[in-house]
C-alpha cells in the first residue's frame, strides 16, 4: 500500500508511554490473542511470525479468581463483525503470576497485562501482586485496566460508566505501579467518553485504550430468541470502526493520550486512528482470524526507506 | 504422537480441484504456498482472502496432504460452505493449519475400530491411511447409497446407510446406524482395542458407550463452533473431566482438542450445548441452481 505523505512514524520503533519504552505501536487487543503464548509455532509462508514488529500483546483479562466463562455459544458471526459473550474466562491472577507471566518473559513477548475486578481495592491488590511477581521482568511493560467488559454481570459496563469509579480504580492500581505504563480501557457505551478519559488521566493513567466492544444482540429468526444465552454480547470487528474513531477523537480533544482499538482490519484502518492522534493501536477481531494480522499491519506501516526485517524489534 | 510437532502455517492456497464425491459430500484440493505436515485428526481454518473474507474462518479436518496439496471433505450447511462449493480451480483461499491435537498415533492398542459418520470421515480416513494395519476395522455411515463416497472409501471400509436407496449393485451396505455396524464388527474382533470416531454428537456418544461397555480405549474428534481456531479467543469450549477441577472444566476444543479421550467428556453438558443444536442438516442441501 502507498503510505500517505503525512505518515512518517516507524510503528516498529520504540516509543515512550508514561514511565516505559514500548518496542512498537501496533499491539494485539485483549481477549483476541489469548495470553500471547498460543502462536509461537505459527509462521507465514515466508517464515514471518505473529510477533514480528509487534509493540505489545495485551493479555486476556485476568480477574482475582479463575472464571469458567459463559455457556456456549459464545460467538456469533455477523456480516460486519462478531458478537462475543466469552464471559472473561481466565486462569485467575494467582495462576497467571505463577505460570503465564514467567512464560511471557521467557518468550520475550512484550506484554501489557489486562486486569478486571469488581471493586477498586481489588485492582490495587492485583496490581501490587503483579508488581511483586513481575519486578524482574523486562518484557512486561504495563497494565490495562478493563473497566468495560459487557459480558460480566457484576461489574459489567455500568461499572466503567461512572467517572468517580474509573478514577478510584486507576488510583488504586497506580500507587503500586511506579515503573510500568498504566492504561484504562474504556467502554464506548456512554454518551461522553471524554469525561471518563479525563477522570482516568487525572487519577494517574498514562493513557486510555478505546474502545471495548459495543453492546449488541442478535436474534435467531427460526426460534425468535436471542442467539446468545445471555442475550447481549460485545460487538466488535469492521462494523465498529467509525464508532471507535469518533470515541478516539473525543478523547484526543479531551487532551488524553489514547491507544485506538476497534474494527481495525488493515494498515489503512490503523492510519485513521493515527491521523486522529492515537499513540498506538490494537488489533482484536482481525487477529483472531489471522495470527499474522498485527504483524502484517506493522510491516505495512513502515515508511519507505525504513525497512523492517522480521524479528528486528524483538525475538520471542 | 511420535512425530515432531509441526509448524502451523498461515498462508494462501489456490484451488486445484473442487467437486462432489457423492451426492452430499464434496472434496476440495488446495495447493498451498508451502508444503505442510499434519497428523490425522488435525484441522485447518479456511477463509476467503482479502476484503471478501468472512469475519472468522471455518474449521475443516484434513483428509490428506501431499507435499503442498491439502485435501478436505465437506458438506454444504450454511454460508461459508456454500461459498466453498462455488470455488473453481485457481480461486484463492486463506489457510491456517494444521491445528489442534491429533488422534493418538500407531501405538494405540490394536485392533483399531474407526467410525466415521458423513463429514466425520476425514480424520479417521487419514488415520487409516497413515497407520492402519491388518486387523483394524473401518466403518463409514452415510444417509443413503447416494451419500456414500464409494470410490474414496475403496475396499477398506464397511458401509452403513440409513436408507438403502442408491446403493450400487456391486456394493453392499448395512441398513442401520454406523454405530450398530461398528458394534457388530467389534463383537467379531480380537479386543479390547481402540475406538477412534468422528461424526455428529449422537454417533460420538454411541461410540463412547460401545467402547466403555467392551472395555476398549476410545478417542473422539469433537466439533464446536470456532472463532480463531488457534486457542486465543475461548469461543469453542467443551466440558471435560479434570481431577484438578470439580465437577468439570471448559477445555478449548481447537487447541486442547478437537480429539479428546471419550472418558473425559461430560456428555450431559456437551450434548446440551445450544451451539450444537444443528450440526448436520436433516436433508441434503439443494442442488446448485
Ligand atoms: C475441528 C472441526 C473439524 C471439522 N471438519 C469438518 C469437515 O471435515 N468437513 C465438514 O464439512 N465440516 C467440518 N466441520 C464443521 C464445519 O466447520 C462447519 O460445517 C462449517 O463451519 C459451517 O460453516 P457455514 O458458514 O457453512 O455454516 P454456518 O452458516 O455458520 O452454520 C450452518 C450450520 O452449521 C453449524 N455450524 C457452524 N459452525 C460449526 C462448527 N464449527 N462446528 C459444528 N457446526 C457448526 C451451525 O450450527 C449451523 O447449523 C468441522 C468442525 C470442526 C470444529
Ligand atoms: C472474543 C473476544 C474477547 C475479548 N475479550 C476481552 C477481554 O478479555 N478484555 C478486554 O478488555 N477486551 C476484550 N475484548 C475486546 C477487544 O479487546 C477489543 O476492544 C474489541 O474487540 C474491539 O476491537 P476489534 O474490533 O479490533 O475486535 C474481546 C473481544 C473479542 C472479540
Ligand atoms: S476457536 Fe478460538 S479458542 Fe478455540
Amino acid at each position: 500500500m502507498n503510505l500517505p505523505a503525512w505518515w512518517t512514524i516507524d510503528p516498529c520503533a520504540p516509543f515512550r508511554l508514561g514511565p516505559r519504552e514500548f518496542p512498537g505501536r501496533i499491539w494485539t487487543a485483549s481477549g483476541c490473542f489469548g495470553y500471547g503464548l498460543s502462536a509461537h509455532d505459527v509462521a507465514g509462508a515466508d517464515g514471518r511470525t505473529p510477533y514480528d514488529g509487534l509493540g505489545a500483546v495485551v493479555t486476556k483479562t485476568v480477574t482475582p479468581s479463575p472464571r469458567p466463562g459463559n455457556p456456549m455459544p459464545r460467538l456469533v458471526e455477523l456480516p460486519t463483525g462478531a458478537l462475543n459473550s466469552i464471559g472473561l474466562e481466565n486462569v485467575g491472577i494467582d495462576a497467571f503470576l505463577a505460570e503465564t507471566l514467567p512464560a511471557l518473559e521467557q518468550g520475550g513477548v512484550p506484554t501489557v497485562v489486562s486486569l478486571a475486578a469488581t471493586r477498586p481495592q481489588e485492582f490495587g491488590t492485583m496490581a501490587a501482586a503483579l508488581q511483586d511477581a513481575g519486578a524482574g521482568c523486562c518484557h512486561w511493560h504495563g497494565v490495562e485496566l478493563n473497566l468495560s467488559c459487557p459480558n460480566v454481570a457484576e461489574g459489567g459496563h455500568d461499572f466503567g460508566r461512572d467517572p468517580d469509579t474509573v478514577a478510584a480504580c486507576v488510583a488504586a492500581a497506580r500507587v503500586h505501579l511506579p515503573d510500568r505504563a498504566l492504561l484504562a480501557k474504556l467502554t464506548p457505551n456512554v454518551a461522553e467518553i471524554g469525561i471518563l478519559a479525563r477522570a482516568a488521566a487525572d487519577a494517574g493513567a498514562d493513557a486510555v485504550s478505546a474502545i471495548n466492544t459495543v453492546v449488541g444482540l442478535e436474534v435467531d429468526l427460526a426460534t425468535g430468541r436471542p442467539v446468545l444465552p445471555r442475550r447481549f454480547g460485545g460487538y466488535s470487528g469492521p462494523g465498529i470502526l467509525p464508532i471507535a474513531l469518533a470515541k478516539v477523537d473525543e478523547i484526543v480533544s479531551a487532551g488524553v493520550p489514547v491507544v485506538g482499538v476497534g474494527g481495525i482490519a488493515d494498515a489503512r484502518d490503523a492510519l485513521r486512528f493515527f491521523a486522529l492522534g492515537a499513540v498506538a493501536v490494537q488489533v482484536g477481531t482481525s487477529q483472531m482470524r489471522d495470527p499474522l494480522a498485527a504483524a502484517d499491519l506493522a510491516a505495512g506501516l513502515v515508511p519507505d526507506g525504513q525497512t523492517q526485517e522480521p524479528g528486528q524489534t524483538q525475538d520471542p | 504422537m511420535n512425530e515432531p510437532a509441526t509448524i502451523t502455517r498461515s498462508c494462501r492456497g489456490s484451488v486445484l480441484d473442487n467437486g462432489p464425491v457423492s451426492r452430499g459430500l464434496l472434496r476440495l484440493d488446495l495447493r498451498l504456498e508451502v508444503p505442510v505436515n499434519f497428523l490425522p485428526g488435525q484441522f485447518a481454518m479456511l477463509n476467503r482472502s482479502g476484503g471478501r473474507a468472512f469475519v472468522f474462518g471455518r474449521p475443516f479436518s484434513i483428509l490428506a496432504v501431499d507435499g503442498d496439496t491439502v485435501s478436505f471433505l465437506y458438506r454444504v450447511v450454511g454460508r461459508g460452505t456454500a461459498v466453498l462449493a462455488e470455488l473453481e480451480p485457481g480461486d484463492e483461499l486463506t489457510f491456517l493449519g494444521p491445528l489442534g491435537r491429533p488422534f493418538p498415533g500407531p501405538d494405540v492398542v490394536r485392533p483399531a475400530l474407526l467410525v466415521g459418520g458423513g463429514v466425520g470421515l476425514p480424520p479417521v480416513a487419514a488415520w487409516l491411511a497413515r497407520w492402519g494395519r491388518d486387523g483394524d476395522v473401518a466403518c463409514f455411515g452415510g444417509r443413503d447409497g447416494h451419500d456414500v463416497p464409494w470410490d474414496l472409501l475403496g475396499s477398506d471400509w464397511a458401509v452403513s446407510v440409513d436408507e438403502t436407496e442408491g446403493v450400487p449393485a456391486d456394493h453392499t451396505a448395512w441398513h442401520g446406524l454406523v454405530t450398530e455396524l461398528a458394534a457388530d464388527r467389534l463383537a467379531h474382533a480380537e479386543g479390547p482395542g481402540t475406538v477412534l470416531a468422528c461424526g455428529p454428537v449422537p454417533l460420538l456418544r454411541a461410540a463412547a458407550d460401545l467402547a466403555a461397555r467392551e472395555d476398549w480405549d476410545c478417542w473422539l474428534s469433537l466439533e464446536e463452533h470456532m472463532g480463531c481456531g488457534y486457542g486465543v479467543c475461548k469461543g469453542c469450549v467443551v466440558p471435560v473431566r479434570d481431577p484438578a477441577v470439580s465437577p468439570w472444566r471448559n477445555a478449548t476444543c481447537c487447541s486442547e482438542g478437537p480429539v479428546f479421550p471419550a472418558a473425559d467428556i461430560v456428555w450431559e453438558v456437551y450434548g446440551a450445548q445450544a451451539s450444537l443444536a444443528v450440526t448436520e442438516p436433516e436433508r441434503p442441501p439443494k442442488e446448485k441452481p
